[in-house]
């Protein structure tokens, strides 16, 4: 059993049974728990390889991680239909894999491939893939009003989707946040604004800038649902993200799912990180790393430990002959520069 | 048997309902288009250019929003993408300010950032123009607009134009940036000056060919929305002295017809270029040398520009009429011109 709380008018946390996770059985749980370990560590690899496409020159413009916040993205995957929407950030890269974006694809767009997601006119920051309906922006905030046309388009057709914006605690404090929720919450829209809230916009604690304790409890003044979740534990982010998922797909209007989570790196690569101490660094590494407390976890639970390890050791192979692949294939041509632009016709 | 419904009177009809009856007509034929923007429902927009969509279509296909310019224009960029094809009202052109964000960095960018994957048929239409609004109510923008690669950019000036324009506009897969000029919002059919016959159903203007609207012989008057009306009425009172102006309605300003106006001018070797929008780094500078890039340095006897100077538009008329280009800022330059013969 894991806690979701539904935040209150007054902003008091309440303990919400119907919304917490009560797992079958044993080997069900175990089960789950496996897929869930394994999505996280291929999230983990995946931005590790990302990481050495830069040290290896195949990546020439700026790169955002999500390394340590693999629990957000691997505790959406489960509660997303091929038919919802998910429109992420900056730091997208779990969250189009858990929406199922191809990974090679993803990677290769990444790494300035012909091959990639958007031929490299996109990068790592503006993935699209209409197959899967999945899109980012790299405005902070800007996510957020184009879920709500998802979300607009899915009522209007009587579609049974659910859009999910994805956005951090610094795009919370937009402008876009707030008219995003007037119209959802208004219309009552399936809308689900999922803010990973890793506590630092760049440089600035969240707790520095912002009048409330949680951005969650201000769901109320928008007519939308509030939860908030430990986005460190997988299993407490794959219930919430279900419920939220649940309660806009049934037409209870936006929900605001709050996950609390931590970056490990930098805000891009090559950031001083000025505001903060190796110490912390190293502290919040050994404490609140969501893949160790997942296999932890597992591990009380009875698993051998050689499966765990095995299953990290997998997705890290599996991602290096990924890369490896990547870096094989060409590079967009310079002829092609112009295109795109506008309609061409055939 | 029913008779057939009376063709509406199209000298009596405004311009608005003319725009109003191409959205009409497109959300019968496609039931993908639908339109957001503020009072543009129960009101029918500020100027009438929605008027009665709302009872046809129902307030989920046309919807009035709260004054969130930022999350509608953004909006529409989510439901093309998710495959509809949304029309935005910004009331008027200068609160594009509030929302450029989803505009240029969105619709204008993802056709190209998704690798031609994710087309935009998006229609942020929008009233720009003077008509004594002062500085934050007059500008027309089509310049910024044009400045940022992936829009598209239309400005009609007649009612025949802003019917075939807009279901153009809706037509296009490509975002479309369609700006109507307040002044002209407020005239009937019977008011123009240049008028051609407006079909009844469902017609359109190509997007990106300009049109000469008045032959002439001595010098070429390059320009759109209403300075065209403006041009006409300032060629008119020259031809009685003699002086033969050839008008060029832009109609759009991406894409820019510079062939159409580089055939004219190297007819009458003299280009003028009128534009309602700043006179800095705008249409008229790029407009002109389009055409010097076609004709040659040496291929024009005289270009002049007359444009806004770079200033906020002032409030009161006295000052308002000292900078706008209106006829007689646009006789006085043509006669000028015209001197050189």
């Amino acid at each position: 059993m894991y806690p979701i709380w539904r935040l209150s008018r007054d902003g008091r946390g309440v303990r919400d049974m119907a919304g917490t996770t009560a797992l079958p059985d044993a080997a069900a749980a175990a089960a789950t728990g496996l897929v869930r370990l394994r999505r996280m560590a291929a999230m983990r690899a995946f931005d590790e390889t990302c990481l050495e496409a830069l040290r290896r020159g195949a990546i020439h413009g700026e790169l955002h991680v999500g390394i340590g916040q693999e629990a957000v993205g691997a505790g959406m995957a489960e509660a997303l239909r091929p038919e919802d929407a998910v429109v992420s950030t900056h730091r997208n890269h779990f969250h189009a894999l858990a929406k199922g974006v191809d990974a090679r694809a993803l990677l290769a767009e990444i790494c300035e491939r012909a091959t990639g997601l958007c031929g490299g006119f996109g990068g790592h920051m503006h993935p699209f893939d209409p197959a899967t309906g999945f899109s980012a922006t790299g405005i902070v905030g800007a996510s957020l009003p184009v879920a709500l046309g998802y979300a607009h388009a899915f009522r209007l057709r009587g579609q049974a989707a659910v859009a999910v914006g994805v956005t951090g605690d610094g795009g919370a404090h937009s402008g876009a946040f707030h008219e995003t929720l007037v119209i959802a919450g208004a219309r009552r829209l399936p809308l689900v604004v999922l803010v990973e809230n890793n506590g630092l916009a760049i440089s600035v604690p969240f707790d520095a800038i912002t009048p409330t304790k949680t951005v969650a409890e201000r769901a109320p003044a928008w007519g939308a649902t509030g939860l908030h979740v430990d986005g460190t534990d997988v299993d407490a982010v794959a219930g919430a993200f279900a419920r939220a998922m649940e309660h806009a797909r049934g037409g209870g209007g936006p929900v605001i799912l709050e996950a609390t989570c931590h970056r490990f790196r930098g805000h891009f690569e090559g950031d001083p990180e000025g505001y903060r101490s190796r110490a912390e660094r190293q502290h919040l590494r050994e404490r609140h790393d969501p893949i160790a407390l997942c296999r932890a976890r597992l591990e009380a639970a009875g698993l051998a430990p050689a499966t765990l390890d095995a299953i990290l050791s997998e997705e890290k192979t599996r991602a290096r002959a990924m890369l490896a692949d990547v870096l094989a294939d060409p590079l967009p041509d310079p002829s092609e520069a112009r295109r795109h632009v506008f309609t061409e016709t055939p | 048997m029913m008779a057939a419904a009376a063709p509406p009177d199209r000298l009596a009809m405004s311009v608005p309902a003319t725009i109003a009856e191409a959205i009409g007509l497109e959300m019968a034929r496609d039931p993908t288009i639908l339109c957001i923007g503020e009072d543009i429902g129960r009101a029918g927009g500020v100027f009438g250019a929605t008027a009665g969509l709302q009872q046809r279509f129902g307030p989920d296909r046309v919807v009035d929003t709260p004054i969130a310019e930022m999350a509608f224009a953004g909006m529409a960029v989510g439901l093309a993408q998710a495959g509809m094809r949304p029309l935005v009202e910004i009331m008027f052109a200068d609160f594009i300010g509030v929302c450029l964000e989803q505009v240029f960095n969105a619709a204008a960018k993802i056709p190209t950032m998704s690798g031609g994957r994710v087309r935009m048929p998006v229609v942020y239409k929008t009233a720009g123009g003077c008509i004594g609004s002062a500085a934050q109510h007059s500008q027309c923008l089509w310049g910024l607009f044009a400045h940022l690669p992936g829009l598209k950019v239309v400005a009609p000036c007649n009612p025949h134009d802003h019917k075939g324009l807009m279901a153009a506009a809706l037509r296009s897969d490509d975002p479309v940036v369609y700006i109507e000029h307040k002044a002209l919002l407020l005239m009937k059919g019977r008011d123009f000056r240049h008028h051609p016959a407006v079909p009844d159903g469902a017609f359109t203007v190509p997007i990106g060919r300009a049109a000469v609207v008045r032959p002439g012989s001595d010098v070429t008057l390059a320009t759109l929305s209403l300075s065209v009306e403006h041009a006409l009425e300032a060629a008119g009172t020259l031809a009685a002295e003699g002086i033969s102006v050839e008008v060029v309605d832009l109609r759009s300003v991406v894409p820019l017809d510079a062939d159409t106006v580089a055939g004219s001018a190297a007819r009458t070797g003299r280009l003028l270029v009128v534009d309602e929008d700043y006179l800095s780094f705008g249409l008229s500078a790029e407009l002109t040398l389009r055409v010097i890039e076609r004709l040659g340095l040496s291929g024009l006897r005289q270009v002049e520009r007359l444009a806004l100077p770079d200033v906020p538009i002032p409030a009161a008329r006295t000052l308002e009429e000292a900078v706008m280009p209106g006829p007689a800022a646009i006789m006085a330059r043509l006669r000028q011109m015209a001197k050189g013969r």
